[in-house]
Parts: C-alpha cells; structure tokens; sequence
C-alpha cells in the first residue's frame, strides 16, 4: 500500500509540477527567455494567497490576489528586465544572470518582510480520508488534477484554436508569421509572460494549503520547471507537462526504494542524462542549438 | 574532370522532408574562379556547409586532390586547405582585429603553439601583411564588433588569405559593399586566384560574377541546374527567369 | 581585530582564485557553468583527505585537489561538448544538484553533512605555513601564480583559440580550431585552479562541509565572475573584493538587525545583478564599449 499511497502523492505533486513546467515551456518556447524567475512568480503567487487569506479574505478573493500577482511579476519582468537587455547584447547568458538575481531579490525581500519559516493555509481539503486499506486521499488530490486539468487544456486549447495562440506558437520559429497575423511580437511576448505566470498558480496555492510554502521554495519549483521542459523537449507544452508529471512521481516513487535526499537527484540524473543522450527531449525536434 | 581540385560527387542532403541539395556534381579546377548562382534557398551555403563539413550529408562523396574528405571534422578540413567564409562572417567580435587574423595561423589545440619565438614572430608578420593588404593595419587593434561594415567585410577575408588554404569558398563576400571598396575587392581575389588560390564564391551581383568568375554553376532547389562559361548561362533565358524569381510555367 | 580581518583577507584571496578560474570557463571559453562549486568542493575533500591521512603539505594537498577536480571536469567537457547555451545551463544545474547529493550522503568520503573536521595545520616542503600571516602569504602565492598562468594562456593562441570559439564555435572551426580539445582543456584547467582553491579553503577552516559547495556558492561565484567582467584578467577579482566585503560592510550598517545580514547582502547582490545586466552587462572592469 506504501507504493500506492506514494504514487497518489507523486501524482499531486506531479500534475502541479506539469502545469508550472508547461508554463516555463510556453514563455521559452514563445520568447526564448529562459525565464529562471518563474520560481519567483511561483513563490509570489503563493505568499499572496497565504497573506491574503491571513488577512481575512474570502478564499476565492484570495486566490484572484495570487492571479494578479503572478501576471504581474511576469509582465514586469518581461517588460523591465528582458526587454531592455535584449535590446542591446541579448546574449542568453546575461538574460540568466539578470532573472537569477531578481529571484535573489524576491526570495531575500519575502525573507526580509515575512520571514525565512515557511508558511501555510489550513483548509478542510487537505483533510485525508481512507480509500481503500492504508491508502489515504484528501480532497485537494482531486481538487489538483482538476485544476490542472482544466487550466491546461485551456491553454492548450488557446494555443490551438485562437490566432493569438496559433501565432505565439509560431513566434520564435517564425517571425514574419506574426505580421500576417497583424500582432506585434511585444504584444504577443507580454501574453506568453501572462498565461506562462499565470499557470503557477494552482501549484502555489495548493502548495501553500498542504505542506506550506517558503522563500526558498522559488529555487525548487524553477529547477524542476526547467529539467521538466529539456526532458519534454524545450518548447514543447505537452511534453513539459508529461515530463513533470514523471518528476513529480518519480521524486515520490523512489523514497520506496532509497533515502528521502536522493528523491531530488534522481531527477537531475534524468535530466543530465536527456542533455547528454537525448538533447531534443521526449518530444523535441531542435536539437544542438 | 582534369586539374579538378575538389570533386563533388552525388551530393545529397535532407533536412526534415525538404530536399536541400539533390545529388549534386561540381568540379573546382585549380586556378578557376566558380561562381555558385541561384535564387534564395537554392542550397548555396547548404553546399558549402556540406564540404566543409558543419553538416554530414546523407549521400554523396567530397574529394580533396583525389583524397576522400567527407565525414571529416570541420576543423580538420579547414587544415587541409579549404578556408570558408561565411554569409553573416562570424568575426571574432570581443577580440582584436589584429586577433582575429592571428588566431587563423593557431591550429593547435594545446597550450603552447609549436615552433617556440621565431614561429610566433612569423605568424605575427603575416598577420600583420594580411591586416596590410586589406587595408586594416590602422584599426589592428580595435575590436571587431566596432569595425564598419565593409571593414568586417575585409576582416573576414584577411582571415582567410592568412591561412594560405588552396581552395577559398567565400558566401557573398562582396554584398552590401560601397563601390570603391568593391572594386578593391575584387582587385584583391584577382590577385590572390593569380597566386594560385582556387576560388568558389557565391555571388548575388551578377556584374561581380561576370568580372571574376571563370565558370558558373546554377542551383535551383538543391538541383544544379546548369554549369559552364559565364557568358552561356547567363544567356540562357529560362535560368535567368528562374533567378530572377518570374513565374514558372 | 587583526585575526577576523587576516581571515578574510586570505578568504578574498582563495575565492580570488575561485572566480578567476572560473572565468577561464565563462569569460574566455563561453562555457556558462553553474556547477563550479563541485569542483571547488571535490578538491576541499580531496585535499582534507590528504592532509588527514597522509601529510598536511599544502603542496601535495594542493596538487591532488587540483588533479582530482581536473579528472572530474570531464563530467562538465562532456555536455560542453554535446549541447550549447540554456541546455548547457541546465546540464550544469543537474550536476551541481546531483553532486551536491553525492556529498552529503558519501559519508566515507567527505563526511556527510557533518563535513570533515580537524583538518591538521598546514605545513609547506616541511616548514610550518599554518599561522594566519604564513597562511596569507601562501594563499596570495598561489593567487598570483594563477593569475600569471591564466594571463600567459589567454594571451597566447590557445586563449585566442577559446575566444574565438566563445565569439563563433562554427568560424572557429572552419579557422582549423579543434574545439572539443579547446574546450576540454579549458574546462580542465578552469576546474583543476578551483580544485587547489578548494584545498586551501580546507586548511584555512580546518572543517569543512557540503554548505560550502551548493549551487548557492555557485551563483555567488557566478556573480562575482559577472559583476566584475567576464573575459578581463582582473575584473572577477573586483567582483570578488566586491562580494565578500559587501557583508562585512553591511555589519556596520546600524539599522540592519545583525541576523538579517545573509539576506540584505543577497537582496543586494541580486540585485546588483540583475541592474549590472541591464545596464552595464560587460560587467564593472570591462572597457566601456566604444561603438562608432
């Protein structure tokens, strides 16, 4: 039973992991910007919601706090941070030093302001109930998959059906798509940062309602968003969003067999060994940029 | 063919589905200037990708003075004698022009050249007579990223005129070039094909290609289309429509 | 009051090595590692290890460290070698993660989370080197050894074969530069130097642990290497005086509360990075671009 109970939880984690990665995937796929402080947003968004809720507000009212924050650290950094530097060196190294440091500041000013603890939302949703002998389900198990569900299939679906979406997809391969689609390409990289921020949120909510959420937590989130979308091929939304599915089980899984600590490892032993042996990923085709 | 230095033998290669060059024969002749002619995405650059091996093609062979070159590392191609150019240049551009040029004579890979003093003095000498004969020696030591545009355009041909390769391959060297600095261009690849420097260049000016090019060969869709004196095929009116991109019938 | 500040200014110096090192690797070669503090950290535990069990010459101990690190590399030249830019990034963060595991749990090795400790005072060819002044000095020697050796390499052709692969890999190659071995002694070198840094930290603590090698210390050698310029000679020791004075420099700030030091000085580096990137993304010490 131990292996299902760990499969159950893997499958929570995981389903949250894959609407994040997909996230990471969309705005890189679209902008590439490898956008290191999507963990910020992720963090953000869930201290948002915890403050919010602290503060008395009806928990819907709360969640929509954690929407308006995460959309808007993604545009702010989009717009004051990767937009300038592209404009002169655009040098992909210095994209990823300038969101690492802004993921200091945002994991250093929570620190500052709310402290270092982590912290956490009690609900009755988190209260399990057995299933079947020894297997114990609470309601935000359910509450995750259907959210992530939903959400994805959603942006999937934007992405599919809308000439936004068709044309952000079409972005970074093709650019002379965007004119035919009358959008300007600042438009359209400001609306990959609004979907991709807006999809940790679920992740940093529930996150915040179960085990808690700290300042450092961003590091984490972002680790697992990026071995998520080399595994599922960068740029590809599906495959992210399977890959973090895998993570998320594989982290849960492996604590039957070994050490808690190498719960993490096992994921970036994946991951170094997909670079090494596999660049384009599950799903990729653009191999050795 | 006689005196061929570099033959390209059934030449094919696929990217994704789309046929990029179809096996495709050609002939560099020592001393002969050939100029690759054809509209946009006929696969003149693919070609030279293919030679100077950046991209294994799918079939096909490449023989350098009869000796099997193809599935060579790019670098080790290089150091037999084909040089390249490439259409956006690829200057070195954090580094010195006078860097640039020097780093073309430092094939080794460990941490001392070979050749101790005397060898370094002698590369820095052709440097310097390459930085001279393009006109850059008094910008050696500005960073290449701040040079003009037609002095990036030299630099990247005094690259290439230090290394002493025997085949030149050079992908629109000229374009975008003002016509006093074109005309010293030219003057500059008429002397080196004098010193024996076999040439292929890929060429959009077709005023350029009529001054230097001896030969000509004509790509369409990775086919080559047709290949002889200047004069014929550019006197043949269905290429001249294909390149100038009329309506096919 | 002389002790906290000998202490910090042999600290300066090994880091001094740490970043310029690392800049063989992110400044001259273009290989953007973020799993420095592996090496630094395997040739810490190597270097204990041989003054714990064999002799505490910082030489001998130097030189396994810094052998130790240069094998190892070659689990960083592999992915160098096989994938560019973010993929490489990422292939980096995955080593720096997993090593960090490998670590702490090794325990035969390196101790574990409770690191290595009572690491014997250093000797050097037999003379007792382990007084905080005789410490300095060997740490300022092997500071400008690195540093000579760093310079007379970029200033060669095998520094103008990296920077030209860091500025085009593909014209690089077609000048006749064998990248994979440019690029495999480089990472070897860069990783060797920072394997010796690590074995002098080792004697300078005496203790050592896995907090000191995480992709924390990474980063912060990252920014010291950024803040200060990539690909200039002195320019990552800048960023090096920078980073390890600013948290002295901030205690003597009255109205930071003493425990909240860590974090004020990584919400400035922070955003000391991100602003440098913006506005001045050659870092501090470069020259100034002068664009015509």
């Amino acid at each position: 039973m131990l292996i299902l109970q760990l499969l159950a939880s893997g499958i929570q984690t995981g389903v949250l992991y894959g609407l994040t990665a997909a996230g990471f995937a969309l705005i890189f796929g679209a902008t590439r910007v490898f956008h290191v402080a999507h963990g910020a947003t992720f963090v953000l968004a869930g201290y948002a919601f915890v403050l919010g809720a602290q503060a008395g507000l009806p928990w819907p009212v709360s969640c929509l706090l954690a929407l308006v924050v995460a959309i808007g650290f993604g545009l702010f950094m989009d717009a004051f941070v990767y937009r300038p530097i592209q404009r002169h060196e655009g040098a992909f190294f210095t994209v990823f030093v300038a969101a690492f440091g802004a993921s200091l500041v945002v994991q250093n000013l929570i620190q500052f302001c709310v402290g270092r603890g982590s912290v956490s939302v009690s609900t009755p949703l988190t209260r399990a109930s057995e299933i079947l002998s020894g297997l114990y389900i609470a309601p935000v198990f359910w509450v995750a998959i259907g959210v992530s569900v939903a959400l994805f299939a959603l942006v999937t679906m934007f992405l599919d059906r809308t000439d936004a979406g068709v044309a952000l997809r079409g972005l970074s391969e093709n650019p002379e798509l965007l004119r035919a689609f009358g959008l300007s390409s600042r438009r359209l990289s400001a609306l990959a940062f609004g979907i991709g921020s807006a999809m940790t949120v679920p992740g940093a909510i529930l996150t915040a309602a179960t085990s808690g959420i700290e300042p450092a937590a961003g590091a984490h989130v972002v680790l697992i968003s990026l071995a998520a979308a080399v595994v599922g091929g960068i740029g590809s939304l599906r495959g992210a969003a399977l890959a973090g599915l895998l993570l998320g089980i594989t982290e849960n899984l492996i604590i039957a067999v070994l050490d808690t600590q190498w719960s993490e490892a096992a994921g970036f032993l994946v991951l170094f060994a997909f670079i090494l042996f596999r660049p384009s990923g599950l799903f990729g085709q653009a191999v050795r940029r | 063919m006689p005196g061929s230095l570099l033959s390209v033998r059934g030449l094919s290669k696929e990217f994704g589905g789309v046929k990029a060059i179809q096996s495709v024969d050609m002939d560099l002749v020592e001393g002969v200037v050939t100029a690759l002619v054809g509209p946009n995405g006929a696969g003149k650059t693919t070609l030279f990708n293919l030679i100077c091996g950046h991209i294994s093609p799918d079939a096909g062979e490449v023989q350098l003075a009869g000796r099997p070159i193809r599935g060579e590392r790019p670098h080790t191609i290089a150091r037999l004698g084909i040089a390249r150019s490439f259409q956006d240049l690829r200057l070195f551009g954090r580094m010195s022009v006078r860097d640039n040029v020097l780093s073309a004579l430092e094939p080794t890979a460990w941490l001392w050249q070979p050749g101790g003093r005397r060898a370094a003095r002698a590369r820095l000498h052709k440097t310097e007579a390459a930085l001279e004969r393009t006109g850059l020696s008094a910008l050696a030591g500005a960073r290449a990223v701040d040079l003009s545009y037609a002095e990036t355009k030299f630099l990247s041909l005094a690259r290439i005129l230090v290394t002493e390769a025997r085949i030149w391959l050079l992908d629109e060297p000229a374009s975008g070039l003002d016509p006093v600095s074109r005309a010293r261009f030219v003057a500059l690849l008429k002397e080196a094909v004098a010193a024996g420097v076999t040439v292929c260049l890929i060429e959009h000016n077709l005023d350029i290609v009529t001054e230097l090019a001896d030969r000509i060969a004509f790509l369409d869709r990775g086919r080559k289309l047709a290949e002889g004196e200047p004069a014929a095929i550019l006197r043949d009116p269905e290429l001249i429509a294909i390149y100038f991109g009329e309506p096919r019938r | 009051m002389t002790a906290y500040l000998l202490n910090l200014a042999t600290l300066a110096t090994i880091f001094g090595i740490l970043a310029a090192s690392l800049n063989v690797l992110i400044g001259y070669a273009g290989i953007f590692s973020v799993a420095h503090a592996v090496f630094f950290g395997v040739g810490a535990y190597a270097g204990a290890q041989v003054a714990l069990n064999l002799v505490p010459d910082v030489l001998l101990a130097s030189l396994a460290g810094g052998l130790l690190s240069g094998l190892l590399s070659l689990c960083l030249a592999l992915p160098a070698l096989r994938v560019r830019g973010e993929y490489f990034v990422a292939a980096s963060l995955g080593l720096q993660m997993l090593v960090v595991t490998v670590f702490s749990e090794a325990h035969s090795l390196t101790g574990g989370h409770g690191g290595l400790v009572g690491i014997p005072p250093a000797s050097l060819l037999g003379i007792d080197v382990s007084s905080p002044w005789h410490f300095l000095a060997v740490c300022v020697g092997a500071l400008a050894l690195s540093l000579v050796w760093i310079a007379i390499l970029m200033r060669g052709g095998f520094g103008r074969g990296l920077m030209a692969i860091r500025d085009s890999e593909s014209a690089a190659e077609a000048l006749g530069k064998n990248v994979p071995a440019l690029k495999t002694i480089a990472v070897a070198i860069g990783c060797s130097l920072a394997g010796v840094a690590g074995t002098l930290f080792a004697f300078q603590l005496a203790f050592i642990n896995v907090e000191s090698f995480t992709l924390e210390q990474s980063v912060l050698l990252m920014a010291m290497v950024i803040i200060g310029g990539a690909g200039t000679l002195l320019g990552p020791l800048v960023g090096t005086l920078l980073l390890l004075l600013l948290p002295a420099a901030l205690s003597f700030i009255p109205f930071i509360p003493a425990t909240e030091i860590g974090t004020v000085q990584q919400l400035v580096y922070g955003l000391a990075m991100t602003l440098l990137m913006i506005f001045r993304p050659a870092g501090l010490a470069a020259p100034s671009t002068g664009r015509r």
